[in-house]
């Protein structure tokens, strides 16, 4: 019988790069390496956790490194040995439909290995560097799994509590098998100074619909990097809803290759750095397939010292004619000390399409504020509606009407 | 009382150091209907955000609400006395949907005076006076809306807020005739009612035409930051026959006078 890990040990990587280029930058620390051990070695082997702990050493994370107002450096990033915790427990996790399976990944891996191998590891997240750390001590974090033409109604809820301290590294998987159709939402929570280094992975087979959204809340001196990444089949939608608000440094990368016609695809971002927090986010949309639209939009403010860096890819391979690609981003600064950098990058190789892009990065607008007052509102309280207002074009496309009043009101929270 | 009104004396305005209000004297007492007709450029709109306290106005003068000094308070504590402005040009909010906006503003100037309950059924009313859709309260603040729907909506602040003075700047202007009826009715309904019975009004014009649906007690005529001529219903009508251009010959006579004079 071929065990879940063996099986994936034969696929092929044909994508990793470990070029000479992306020399290492940090030692190896061996008691890291040593940690892998503990892991579960019928989901991912630990000869090839191994391996994906050398890819994290050896790649470059390909951003800016600390400069003129840039604070972080990426490539100095490792986790603590210590910090790592096995024997912390997945997700709280609410479903009331029992046609949905949610399984905890080791679980998953021993039970339905048949299924969890049609989506786990298979969107290239490992192959990142932060992806590939994922990778190595996957174990934490669930397999959901939907059947054919099946419409989950309720939203499929986790929630991860991370405790002070602790490294965490959660790789959830969704497979929406053909015409199935399921929104998931999760709460990432922690105490203070943890970190939390995940993935998420979306295969939405064809005709599927699958809308993710995350509700990011750590607390103080904690980092999260997480990788997102969708594969929808032909005609399927795919949806992600992600919700920074969090953390000392809230760092990802949010991607859907669209490699069939037909695909619908949204990528939402809002994330507002405050006091002396850093977010750095790059969403790709990918149209390798023609006849796709997709629609990414990203809201962002920042006040205090708070940094934000967004670069939002759209690529439109030469054979994708009939796209239809649009891309906006918004920046509110509401400090002078706030800075947020937004970089729209299109690359459109084929002429029958259509693509959008605007950003705008600026205060609050004194005409605006001067109407609400001239209505009786003090300007405190102008700015903070206006702010709020300025999220909500982003905020109305997160699913469940109670996630979107969670986020309004840790929005309301920042801004007061 | 005797101090009772919206009293403005000697009110001067500049603008990136051009004076565009050269002294303004005029008072509407409560219950009134004041109408402030001029060409283009004469200061009428000037004059409103002068009032008002936009930031970018440098304002001298005394102006006083029912025997408060206005000049010395900020925009919105100005609202809070119980001035409303009417905007040409009202800024849309993205994301502020137009019933928190009404709830906030209420809340900011008559704080607790109406259970959620009973302001919803006056929001409900007073939409039907004028027209508006329920639908419109889901809608983000002026964002998309075209003209005739802003001026709708400026309306409807006006008689949910139910202000001491309001100024009218060219509500009339981009309105079809239905709108303009649908305006009309909402300010007599407005006058009607025990809230805004007291209510006077100050409506800036360049057209006779809404005064044809709000009949003002007294009319007055600002040509170059100066009122040159104040009058009831009937100066109105004489503007509409022979337009500003007499008018406005007689002011430049009288400003020469006055330069000779010196």
């Amino acid at each position: 019988m071929t065990s879940f890990a063996n099986r994936l040990q034969r696929r092929r990587w044909g994508r990793v790069l470990l070029s000479s280029t992306a020399a290492a930058v940090t030692t190896q620390p061996p008691e890291l390496y040593e940690r892998l051990a503990a892991f579960d070695d019928a989901l991912i082997a630990t000869g090839r956790r191994r391996m994906a702990l050398d890819r994290f050493f050896a790649l470059t994370s390909g951003r800016e490194k600390p400069g003129r107002f840039w604070r972080i450096d990426y490539e100095s990033i490792v986790p603590d040995a210590r910090a790592i915790d096995i024997a912390e427990l997945a997700p709280s996790i609410e479903n009331s439909d029992p046609a949905v399976a949610v399984l905890d990944l080791s679980t998953a891996a021993r039970e339905h290995p048949e299924l969890l191998g049609r989506a786990f590891d298979t969107t290239g997240i490992s192959v990142t560097k932060f992806g590939a750390l994922a990778n190595a001590f996957a174990g934490r974090g669930v397999f959901i799994h939907i059947p054919p033409d099946h419409a989950c109604d309720e939203p499929i809820v986790l929630r991860y509590n991370v405790q002070a301290g602790a490294a965490i590294f959660p790789w959830n998987v969704v497979l929406a098998e053909r015409g199935a159709r399921v929104t998931i939402v999760e709460h990432l929570a922690a105490d203070a100074k943890a970190f939390i280094c995940g993935a998420t992975e979306i295969v939405a087979e064809e005709h599927a619909d699958v809308s993710y959204a995350t509700l990011q809340q750590a607390g103080e001196g904690t980092r999260v990097i997480v990788q997102r990444a969708a594969r929808p089949g032909r005609d399927a939608r795919v949806a992600w809803a992600s919700a920074e608000l969090g953390g000392e440094l809230a760092a990802g990368e949010i991607r859907v290759a669209i490699d069939h016609p037909g695909v619908d695809a949204r990528v939402t971002a809002l994330f507002f750095p405050r006091a002396s927090q850093h977010v750095d986010l790059v969403s790709t949309v990918e149209h390798a397939a023609g006849e796709s639209t997709s629609e990414t939009l990203v809201k962002s403010a920042a006040r205090d010292r708070g940094q934000a860096r967004f670069l939002g890819n759209i690529r439109i391979a030469p054979h994708a004619q009939g796209s239809d690609a649009r891309l906006r981003d918004d920046a509110l600064l509401l400090s002078p000390t706030a800075h947020v950098d937004s970089v729209p990058a299109l690359e459109i190789g084929a002429n029958d399409v259509k693509a959008y892009h605007g950003a705008t990065v600026g205060a609050i607008d004194a005409e605006q504020i001067f109407y609400m007052a001239s209505r009786g509102i003090e300007r405190a309280a102008a700015e903070r509606m206006i702010a709020l207002g300025f999220f909500e074009p982003a905020v109305e496309r997160f699913p469940s009407s109670s996630l979107r009043d969670e986020i309004r009101a840790a929005l309301a929270q920042k801004l007061s | 009382m005797p101090d009772q009104g919206l009293r403005i004396a000697d009110l001067r305005c500049r603008v990136a150091g051009n004076e565009i209000l050269k002294g303004i004297d005029l008072t509407v007492e409560p219950g009134l209907v004041h109408a402030l007709m001029g060409p283009n450029g004469s200061g009428k709109s000037t004059l409103a955000f002068s009032l008002t306290g936009h930031p970018h106005y440098e304002v001298t003068g005394t102006v006083e609400l029912d025997g408060e000094d206005l000049l010395s308070l900020t925009p919105d504590k100005r609202a809070r006395a119980g001035l409303f402005l009417s905007f040409q040009y009202p800024a849309s909010i993205p994301g502020v949907r137009v019933a928190n906006f009404l709830h906030a503003a209420r809340q900011a100037e008559k704080s607790g005076d109406l259970p959620p309950a009973k302001f919803r059924a006056l929001l409900l009313e007073k939409m039907d006076q004028l027209g508006i859709d329920p639908s419109f309260m889901g809608r983000y603040l002026n964002d998309g809306f075209s003209g005739g729907e802003k001026k709708r909506l400026e309306m409807l602040q006006l008689a949910v807020l139910a202000p001491k003075y309001a100024i009218m700047d060219e509500t009339d202007s981009g309105l079809d005739i239905d709108a303009l009826k649908d305006v009309g009715n909402c300010i007599a309904a407005l006058r009607e009612s025990s809230e805004g019975s007291a209510m006077g009004l100050l409506i800036i014009t360049h057209y006779p035409r809404i005064l044809q649906y709000v009949i003002p007690d007294v009319v007055h005529v600002m040509i170059d930051g100066r009122i040159v001529e104040t009058g009831g219903p009937d100066l109105a009508h004489r503007i509409e026959r022979e337009g500003y251009d007499k008018l406005r010959e007689q002011a430049a006579a009288a400003a020469l006078g006055t330069g000779a004079a010196v």
